[in-house]
C-alpha cells in the first residue's frame, strides 16, 4: 500500500474522540475524525428537537472537563462558555424543601433548619471530600499500569502508585479505600442524619450506574461525580451556552485550528487490518480510507467485537468484553414548556428555578426506584435530575417559553419484554406525573415531550446498552481492569489500533481524561 | 490464679480466646481467661435447645483452622468427618440439585440440568480455590497498612510473591472477584438459575445485603478459605463433633497453664492513664492486669466497657460506625425422624440444603432487610446435624437447624410461620415430625452470645470492613489506643470463620 495520506484515523466524533484527535494533531499528526451522524459530539450535541427548543439531548451539564484539556486547546477561544449551575433544591414529601445555594453560607444555614449537625459535619465533609479528590487525582491522569507484569516500566508505575498511597497517609488512605469499596448510603451515613441530604447526595453515587444508594461500589461514583466540583475547571456544575453540544463543538474547532480534520455522515463499518496491522478503515459506503493508526472512540463492546473481527483476538480479551457490564440504567425526558413550573415547595418563579431541582426525598426512595429496575421495570416513581436550562440560557427556548431537561434513573436497558413505543410513553408518563406531585402546573405547560430509553440512547448515539459512561464505573471495571484486564492501556492486540473512549481509564462523563491519556499513550508509544 | 491477678487477661471463651491464652501460656505469661458463659466454645458451642436435643447452629460451617495456629496453640490433628456433606439447592420444579464436593461428581450432576455448566464446574472450583488459596496467605498474617514498617516488608514481599505466584490471569481475576457481586460471577459463568443460586448462597452469607451487591465475590471467597478444592459452600465439618475443636483448644489452653473461669462476665475494663490496670466482673470482683485481649465484638469492648473519657471523641465515632446489621436467625427443630424432601437423598441433609431456587428470589429476600422487614420468602438453608453426630438428639431422632437470611435486627414481624412453611412446602408432613421447635432471632443471638446487632461476624464482612479497616481504619493489627489492650475477635482481622486467626495474631502483638 502506498503511503497514505492520514497519520490516524480516529473513530467517532464524540468529546474523547475528539479530544484525542485534537492532541495528535497538536502533535503534528494528519488526523482524521469519522462521526457516524451528522453532528459531533456522540452524547454531547444539541439539537433543536422541536421548532425553537434546543435541547442538550443527552448529557445536560458538565464539570468534570479536565483543566488541562481546556487550557492545552485554548477551548474558551473556540467558544466554550459555561454557564453556573449553582443551587439544588429538593423537594421534600412534607411540603418543605432542602436546599444548597450558591453561597455557602447561606448553604449552611438552610441545612442548619433542617439540622444543626448535619450543617456542623457538612463543612468537615466537604474538606475530606476535597483531599479526597486531591488523592485520586493523580490517578485520573496516569495511564494504569500493569499490577501483573514486571517489566521495569509497570513496576516504575506501580512503585509511583505505591508512593503515592503511602504519601498521602493513613488517615487519607483510609478515608479513600472506604469511598472507593462502600455504598453511598453507608457512607453518609457515617456523616449525616437528615436523610433527604443523604439521598440528594447519594444520588451523585447512582448516576449512570445500575446501583442503587445501599450498592456497595456507589460511593466511589459519588466521588467521581465530587471530581469536578473539586477539581474541575468550574468548581461547580454548570451548562455550556448554546447547550452542552457546544462543548464538543468547541473540541472540534481547537482540533481542526490544531490541523485535524473532522468529517461527519462518515460511518465506520470497520476497521482494516492487514497481518495483525490496522491500515484504515472502510465505510458503511464502501469507501477505505488508509491510516498508520486507528483510534477507536467507541465503547469496548464496539471497539472489539463490531469494528474488527473478534475471533483475531486472543480469547481472554474477547471473553473480558463479554463480561463487561454496561447495563444501560438512565433515561432523559425533554419538555418544551410553554411557562415556568411552580413548586410547591417554592412557589413561582425564584433562583431555584435556575438550579437543579432533585428528586430524591428520601435514600428509600431512591432504593425503591432501584428495587423496579433490578426486577426489569422502570421506576414508578424514578429519580430525577432535572435543569431548567433556558432560565439561564434563554437562546434555548423562543421568549417566554422554557426547556426543561429531565435525567432520569432508573430505566433498565433489559426491560421485561424489550422497550417498545407504548412503554417508552409509560416511561414519560411515570416521569412526568412523579414530576407533577411536586410541581402540579407541570403537565398543563407541556407543549411536546421528548422521551429517550436507554434503547432509544444506544440507537441514536450507538452507546452500547445505552449506557452513558461507555460502561459501569463500578470497581472491577476501574483503573487497570478498565475495559478489561490487560488492556487498560489504550492499546488493543492489534498494532496501530487504539481505543480512546470514556470504556478505558478513568471513563465517564464529559471528562476528556480519556481521550487525552490515549493520545499520550499513543505518542508515547510512538518515541 | 492467685489474687494478684494475671499477665494477661483474655475476654471470652471462643476459639480466639483459647487460641489466643495457648500461644501467650506457652510463651510463659500468666493467662486467665473470662467467660461469660458456663462453657467454653463462644458462638460455636453446643447448646441443649429441648430435652434431648442439642445443636451448634453457628458453627454449622466449622470455619477453618489455619495450620500454624493449631501447631502454635499445641493442638492435635483434628480429623474431619468422611460422610459426604455437599449443597444442595431446590431447582424451584420440586426437585433438588446436589453437589457433592468432588467436582467430578458434582459435574456429573449438573449435568443432568445444564450441560455446559458442568463441563465448567471443575475450572470454576479449581479458580475459587486458588483465589480461596491467595486469602489464606492474607489471612496468616498481620494486616498490611499503607503506612508498615521496614520491619514488615519481608512480610510484604512475600506476600507479593504469593500474589505473583498465582499466574496473570488469576491475578486479574482475584483483583476483579473482591468488588464483583455473586450474581454477576454466577452470570459470567453459568446458565443454570439453581446452579447460580447454588453459588451464590456461600456470597451472602451473614451479609444484610443481597446477592447483585458488589463484595459478595469477596464474601463468597472469605468463606472457602481452608475448604477442600470443589466445595463453595462451608469447610468440612469434624469427626468426632461440632465441639471437637473448642475441647481440643480448651486443653491445649489448660496444658499450656492458662486459666478458664466461666460464667465471668465483664462489666468494665478497668483504665488509668490511658493503660489499661485489669478488668471488673459483674460480680464486682476486681482482677488486676497489665494486658487485656478482648476477642469479644470490638464495638462492645470499646462502647460499653471503656469509660470514654479514655478515648477520642473521633475514635468512639469510628467504632460506632462500625456496620454490624446481623440478620441471620435461626430455627431450631427437634424432629421425631428424619424427614424426607421429595428429590433429595436423605443423606443430602448432612451437608447444607438451600431452598432459594434462583437469585432473583434471594434477592428479593434481601430486599424486604433494607427496608426493615422480612420476606415472605426469606432465603432458608437447612442441615441435619445429627446425621454426622448422632448423639446430638435422642436415639433415632433428629435435630435440624434452617439458617434464615435475611431477618434484621430491628424486625418486628414474626418469623416462625415462613420458615414452616418454606420448609413444608419441600417435605410435605414435615411439620408432624416437630417435637419441639426454637427460634433464634438476631436479638436472641445478641442476648446469648454478646453479639452486638445479632451479627456472628462482629462486623460485617465488606471490602470497607476487612485487612487493616477491620475493626476500624488503622486498629488492624489488634491494637488499640488504649495501653495494653489487644482486640483479637472475629471483629478484627482475619475476621470470622478463622478459628483462632484472630486471636493467634493478637497474641503476637502482646509483648
Amino acid at each position: 500500500m502506498s503511503d497514505p495520506r492520514w497519520d490516524a484515523i480516529v473513530i467517532g466524533g464524540g468529546h474523547n474522540g475528539l479530544v484525542t484527535a485534537a492532541y495528535l494533531a497538536r502533535a503534528g499528526r494528519k488526523t482524521l475524525v469519522l462521526e457516524r451522524r451528522p453532528l459531533v459530539g456522540g452524547a454531547a450535541v444539541t439539537e433543536e428537537v422541536f421548532p425553537g427548543f434546543k435541547f442538550s439531548v443527552f448529557s445536560y451539564v458538565v464539570s468534570l472537563l479536565r483543566p488541562e484539556i481546556i487550557r492545552d486547546l485554548d477551548l474558551p477561544r473556540h467558544g466554550l462558555q459555561i454557564l453556573p449551575l449553582e443551587s439544588t433544591v429538593t423537594p421534600l414529601d412534607n411540603g418543605d424543601y432542602l436546599a444548597s445555594w450558591a453561597d455557602p453560607d447561606e448553604t449552611r444555614e438552610e441545612l442548619r433548619r433542617h439540622s444543626p449537625r448535619d450543617a456542623d459535619a457538612s463543612a468537615i465533609f466537604g474538606h475530606l471530600m476535597h483531599h479526597m479528590a486531591m488523592a485520586v487525582k493523580p490517578i485520573l491522569g496516569m495511564i494504569p499500569p500493569d499490577p501483573t507484569s514486571l517489566s521495569p516500566r509497570e513496576l516504575a508505575g506501580l512503585l509511583k502508585l505505591g508512593r503515592h498511597f503511602h504519601g498521602l497517609g493513613p488517615e487519607r488512605f483510609h478515608a479513600l479505600h472506604k469511598l472507593m469499596t462502600m455504598s453511598s448510603a453507608d457512607y453518609l451515613d457515617e456523616w449525616f442524619e437528615f436523610d433527604p441530604l443523604k439521598a440528594t447526595r447519594s444520588a451523585s453515587g447512582i448516576i449512570g450506574t445500575f446501583l442503587g444508594p445501599r450498592s456497595p461500589g456507589s460511593a466511589y461514583v459519588l466521588l467521581h461525580h465530587y471530581m469536578g466540583e473539586i477539581d474541575g475547571a468550574f468548581r461547580a456544575w454548570g451548562f455550556q451556552k448554546g447547550g452542552t453540544g457546544g462543548i464538543s463543538e468547541a473540541i472540534a474547532s481547537a482540533a481542526r485550528a490544531l490541523g485535524a480534520t473532522v468529517r461527519t455522515d462518515a460511518a465506520v463499518e470497520r476497521v482494516l487490518v492487514t497481518n495483525g496491522r490496522a491500515t484504515g478503515v472502510a465505510l458503511a459506503t464502501g469507501e477505505e480510507i488508509a491510516s498508520r493508526l486507528v483510534v477507536s472512540g467507541l465503547d469496548p463492546r464496539l471497539t472489539f467485537t463490531r469494528l474488527v473481527d473478534p475471533r483475531s483476538l486472543p480469547d481472554d480479551l474477547v471473553d473480558g468484553v463479554r463480561r463487561y457490564k454496561f447495563r444501560g440504567s438512565s433515561g432523559k425526558v425533554n419538555l418544551a414548556l410553554s411557562g415556568l413550573p411552580s413548586f410547591t415547595c417554592l412557589p413561582g418563579n425564584g433562583p431555584h428555578l435556575r438550579g437543579a431541582i432533585s428528586i430524591s426525598p428520601t435514600l428509600a426512595y431512591l432504593e425503591r426506584a432501584y428495587d423496579d429496575a433490578k426486577y426489569g421495570e422502570f421506576s414508578r416513581h424514578p429519580y430525577m435530575d432535572v435543569v431548567i436550562p433556558s432560565m439561564i440560557d434563554p437562546g434555548m427556548a423562543p421568549p417566554g417559553r422554557h426547556v426543561m431537561s429531565i435525567f432520569v434513573q432508573y430505566a433498565p436497558h433489559d426491560l421485561n419484554g424489550g422497550w417498545n413505543d407504548a412503554k417508552r410513553e409509560a416511561f414519560g408518563d411515570a416521569v412526568v406525573e412523579t414530576l407533577a406531585r411536586y410541581a402540579p402546573n407541570l403537565k398543563s405547560l407541556i407543549l411536546h415531550r421528548q422521551v429517550l430509553t436507554p434503547d432509544d440512547i444506544e440507537r441514536i448515539t450507538g452507546l452500547s446498552e445505552g449506557n452513558i459512561f461507555q460502561g459501569e464505573l463500578a470497581l472491577q471495571q476501574l483503573f487497570f481492569l478498565r475495559p478489561v484486564p490487560r488492556w487498560a492501556t489504550y492499546r488493543t492486540p492489534i498494532e496501530g489500533y487504539w481505543q480512546c473512549g470514556a470504556g478505558t481509564h478513568p471513563g465517564g462523563g464529559i471528562m476528556g481524561a480519556s481521550g487525552r491519556l490515549a493520545a499520550a499513550a499513543i505518542l508515547g508509544a510512538a518515541g | 490464679m492467685s489474687a494478684s491477678g494475671a499477665d494477661v487477661v483474655v475476654i471470652g471463651g471462643g476459639a480466639n480466646g483459647l487460641v489466643a491464652a495457648a500461644r501467650l501460656a506457652r510463651r510463659g505469661r500468666r493467662v486467665l481467661v473470662l467467660e461469660a458463659a458456663p462453657d467454653a466454645g463462644g458462638q460455636g458451642r453446643v447448646i441443649a435447645f429441648a430435652p434431648g436435643f442439642h445443636a451448634a447452629p453457628l458453627a454449622i460451617d466449622p470455619g477453618w483452622l489455619p495450620p500454624r495456629v493449631a501447631r502454635d496453640a499445641g493442638l492435635p490433628d483434628l480429623a474431619v468427618t468422611e460422610v459426604s456433606t455437599p449443597h444442595s439447592v431446590a431447582t424451584g420444579s420440586g426437585g433438588f440439585l446436589t453437589l457433592p464436593r468432588e467436582p467430578e461428581r458434582a459435574a456429573e450432576a449438573i449435568a443432568a440440568y445444564a450441560k455446559g455448566d458442568a463441563a465448567k464446574w471443575g475450572a470454576f472450583t479449581s479458580r475459587l480455590r486458588r483465589l480461596a488459596g491467595f486469602l489464606e496467605e492474607l489471612y496468616a498474617r498481620p494486616a498490611p497498612d499503607v503506612d508498615a514498617s521496614l520491619r514488615e516488608l519481608p512480610g510484604l514481599l512475600a506476600l507479593g510473591r504469593r500474589f505473583r505466584a498465582l499466574g496473570r490471569a488469576d491475578m486479574f481475576e482475584l483483583l476483579r472477584t473482591l468488588p464483583l457481586s455473586v450474581w454477576e460471577l454466577a452470570d459470567d459463568w453459568f446458565e443454570s438459575a439453581a446452579l447460580k443460586a447454588a453459588v451464590a448462597a456461600g456470597g451472602v452469607v451473614d451479609l444484610q445485603q443481597g446477592p447483585r451487591s458488589g463484595g459478595t465475590g469477596f464474601v463468597l471467597l472469605h468463606h472457602l478459605v481452608g475448604a477442600p478444592a470443589g466445595s463453595i459452600r462451608g469447610r468440612v465439618p469434624w469427626r468426632s463433633g461440632p465441639d471437637a475443636f473448642t475441647e481440643a483448644a480448651v486443653s491445649a489452653a489448660r496444658r499450656a497453664g492458662a486459666a478458664i473461669r466461666f460464667d465471668a462476665p465483664v462489666a468494665r475494663i478497668l483504665v488509668r492513664d490511658d493503660a489499661v490496670t485489669g478488668v471488673a466482673l459483674r460480680s464486682g470482683e476486681e482482677i488486676p492486669a497489665p494486658a487485656v485481649l478482648s476477642t469479644a465484638d470490638p464495638a462492645r469492648t470499646i462502647l460499653e466497657w471503656i469509660d470514654p473519657v479514655w478515648l477520642d471523641p473521633e475514635d468512639i465515632r469510628k467504632v460506632q460506625n462500625v456496620r454490624h446489621r446481623g440478620c441471620t436467625a435461626f430455627v431450631l427443630y427437634a424432629l421425631d425422624g428424619l424427614p424426607s424432601f421429595p428429590g433429595l437423598a436423605p443423606d443430602a441433609l448432612a451437608g447444607t440444603v438451600s431452598l432459594t431456587p434462583d437469585l432473583r428470589t434471594m434477592e428479593r429476600a434481601a430486599d424486604a432487610a433494607k427496608y426493615g422487614g422480612i420476606a415472605d420468602r426469606p432465603h432458608v438453608e437447612l442441615s441435619v446435624p445429627s446425621l454426622l453426630w448422632p448423639g446430638l438428639a435422642p436415639q433415632g431422632r433428629h435435630v435440624l437447624v434452617a439458617r434464615v437470611h435475611y431477618v434484621p435486627y430491628a424486625a418486628t414481624q414474626a418469623l416462625d410461620g415462613r420458615v414452616d412453611a418454606a420448609i413444608d412446602a419441600v417435605s410435605p408432613g414435615f411439620a408432624s415430625r416437630v417435637l419441639h421447635r426454637v427460634v433464634w432471632t438476631p436479638r436472641d443471638l445478641e442476648e446469648r452470645f454478646g453479639l452486638r446487632g445479632g451479627a456472628a461476624t462482629q462486623g460485617e464482612l465488606a471490602l470497607d470492613q476487612i485487612l487493616f479497616m477491620r475493626p476500624v481504619a488503622g486498629w488492624g493489627r489488634h491494637a488499640t489506643p488504649i495501653g495494653g489492650l489487644f482486640l483479637g475477635g472475629a471483629g478484627t482481622h482475619p475476621g470470622p470463620g478463622i478459628l483462632g486467626g484472630a486471636g493467634w495474631l493478637a497474641a503476637e502483638r502482646i509483648p
